[in-house]
């Protein structure tokens, strides 16, 4: 018998949990680094140095915020905020309303996150959560043996963290370089990929119909909705998705 | 090392108490409030539901409402964009760098020729 299955492929050895932390956080690395949605993610970051760049938040702070913050939205209401003049009540707030999307990101992806059980693991595993590794743990998690998620997933954050840092500095050495046209096909970056990768992340009915609610629905609570619009938007499409969802379920 | 201190503390403390805590006071509820939560259970769904409706909120207001360098993109460039990446991504099997590419490619020739 010269063929071992191990052998001939390590991703389908016969007992991958006996493999250690180790080799699942290298291969958590080597995700991150061939990720597209990182590569994305990473172009907005320079978008981002280069927007901070141009209207003058200090570069040590916007570093420290990609370091610290990891959700670019909530980064573009903080820059924004203290450009405005805003005081600190209110940008808090505004980040608080758009960091919402958060929570059921981290609850969807904490099944796949539990490790030995520790609270204090789970809280720093949360930390790390955003929308593109949010795509990504969701594509790439489910697959692997349960005590592989853990480490694989601190590989993949290892990556996105240091990635966004180091783009966000690359942005500011960028300022001022490049062409306008070009600096705006960098801001478009994070609408066009996320409209894809979460098409491309759909699976069910409720996905298609959240994704098409969310869509359809922004424009108009954008009008009606006040400072809360992106709120109504996304615990109505939601609800209305899901509860089409039930319906179809109740009647199958 | 001066050029990180620009501004004194207040812009770092403004990151930690009106960036870093409203976000991740989120992350650390979901942790709190869903340790035992099944993931397909049909509060998941729900919450998963509220998630990608959210997201694709933020899409949508971005094109539509944006602020910064897309402001000098006529509308029709940029639902265009949108439209064209998305049906490249179908005619592309599916790929997610291909359709961004596609996206890409409009907006950047359409913002030369308006805004550029």
């Amino acid at each position: 018998m010269s063929e071992s299955p191990a052998g001939s492929d390590p991703a389908s050895s016969p007992d991958p949990a006996s493999r250690g932390g180790g080799h699942w956080y290298a291969r958590g690395l080597f995700a991150g680094v061939t990720s597209v949605q990182g590569a994305v993610l990473f172009a907005s970051y320079v978008g981002f140095g280069g927007l901070c760049a141009g209207v003058g938040f200090p570069t040590g702070a916007a570093i420290f915020s990609s370091l610290l913050v990891l959700a670019l939205p909530s980064q573009l209401l903080l820059v924004g905020g203290y450009v405005a003049g805003n005081g600190a009540p209110v940008i808090a707030l505004a980040v608080l309303l758009s960091a919402a999307r958060l929570l059921p990101a981290v609850v969807t992806l904490l099944p796949y996150l539990r490790g030995r059980g520790r609270l204090f693991v789970q809280l720093f595993a949360a930390h790390f959560v955003a929308v593109s590794i949010w795509v990504e743990a969701r594509r790439h998690l489910p697959p692997l043996p349960v005590e592989a998620r853990l480490p694989f997933y601190f590989g993949m954050a290892t990556i996105f963290n240091g990635g966004c840092v180091a783009a966000t500095v690359i942005g500011f050495l960028l300022a001022g370089r490049l062409p306008q046209a070009l600096a705006i096909g960098l801001t478009f970056l994070t609408p066009i990929s996320f409209l894809l990768a979460l098409t491309r992340n759909s699976r069910d009915l409720v996905d298609y119909l959240s994704l098409a609610l969310g869509l359809a629905l922004a424009p108009i609570f954008a009008a009606v909705g006040g400072r809360l619009d992106l709120l109504w938007t996304g615990l109505a499409g939601g609800a209305a998705a899901w509860a089409i969802h039930r319906l179809r379920k109740r009647a199958a | 090392m001066k050029a990180l201190f620009d501004g004194g503390l207040w812009p770092y403390l403004l990151v930690i108490f009106a960036g870093f805590l409203p976000t991740d006071v989120w992350r650390w509820l979901a942790v709190i409030f869903a340790r035992r939560l099944d993931e397909e259970s049909e509060l998941m769904v729900f919450a998963r539901a509220v998630a990608t409706a959210l997201v694709a909120g933020v899409i949508m207001r971005l094109v539509l409402l944006p602020t910064g360098d897309l402001v000098a993109v006529p509308l029709a460039i940029r639902v265009g964009a949108v439209a064209g990446g998305f049906l490249v991504y179908f005619l592309a099997r599916r790929s997610l760098l291909v359709g961004a590419l596609a996206g890409e490619a409009i907006m950047i020739a359409g913002a030369y020729l308006t805004a550029g």
